[in-house]
């Protein structure tokens, strides 16, 4: 299987190599860089088929991540607590 | 505070904190792994924000707000000998920087976890993961807070969530790797890391 080596692939991706993209990949997909920095990288990964399924994976990983919000919630029976525990506090005003 | 006052303050407290229960309930969960002890930091936490709500900013992340509070109510409740696995500060970046964050390789393991119906194993996986990387990869990765509000929450330097966010997605990673491989696909070719994570808790 042929596999990505940063160290020694060397084609025109623009000003960033290889290396230092993938070193900030998850900053780049987590919104974290600078503006300046995030174009390089955007421009990097639209050229570099070497870099690109690197990116394509961790964004599915952090993708499912992101679904696991979706499937949990505070069980019913928390939520009346709550506020019983809020209406003894003086709380009132939820019907 | 007069009648008209309180009704206002309620008002308010329903509306821009009690919405989040359920993110604040994730967050308990995350903290104790254990619903019971979840519930009663949740309790805990609406009842220290209701009685402090006059101090909230309006406008600013009631969200963001809860999960500290939620960590603080945490704290409190544990004692010294607990038996949760944490890491130093210092170890925690030590050993990130060993790891690295991205070796450059996709691996075979990656491309075969492209393939697979994540979602089981990875719930799966967070409920393993341990202190303190579990806790940023839940407030980031999963509540959605950038690294300067999770660093907020959790009273440490950004850094030091950057640091513990990375080595917990690896550790993620590494999990259902191995998930992967029980599930019959064909083994892959392994990081050196991903070999013994155990090794790092």
């Amino acid at each position: 299987m042929s596999e990505h080596n940063p160290s020694t692939h060397n084609h025109d991706c623009g000003p960033l190599d290889c290396r230092v993209v993938l070193e900030q990949l998850w900053e780049y997909l987590d919104g974290e860089l600078s503006e300046e920095t995030t174009l390089l990288i955007r421009q990097h990964l639209a050229l570099c088929s070497s870099c690109y399924p690197q990116y394509d994976f961790e964004k599915a990983f952090l993708d499912a991540l992101s679904d696991c919000r979706c499937t949990r919630c505070a069980p019913h029976e928390l939520r009346g607590r709550v506020l019983d525990a809020l209406r003894s506090a003086g709380f009132s005003a939820t019907a | 505070m007069t009648p008209e006052e309180q009704l206002e303050y309620d008002r308010s407290f329903e509306q821009e904190a009690l919405p989040w229960l359920d993110d604040v309930y994730r967050f308990a969960l995350s903290l104790t792994r254990n619903e019971a002890d979840a519930d009663d930091v949740v309790q805990e936490t609406f009842l220290r924000a209701y009685r402090s709500w006059h101090t909230f900013e309006r406008g600013s992340d009631a969200r963001r707000w809860l999960f500290t509070i939620c960590r603080n109510a945490f704290l409190r409740t544990r004692e010294r000998a607990r038996h949760q696995v944490e890491l130093e500060d210092g170890d925690v970046e030590a050993v990130a920087h060993n790891v690295g964050q991205n070796d450059g390789a996709v691996t075979g393991d990656e491309r075969i976890l492209t393939r697979l119906d994540l979602a089981p194993a990875l719930s799966n996986a967070l409920d393993r993961l341990q202190e303190p990387f579990r806790s940023a990869v839940m407030l980031v990765d999963v509540e959605d807070q950038s690294y300067e509000a999770a660093s907020t929450i959790l009273g440490v330097p950004i850094g030091t969530v950057r640091s513990r966010l990375f080595r917990g997605r690896r550790l993620l990673q590494s999990m259902l790797a191995n998930y992967a491989r029980d599930a019959g696909f064909a083994t892959a070719k392994t990081r050196p890391e991903d070999a013994s994570p155990a090794t790092h808790e």
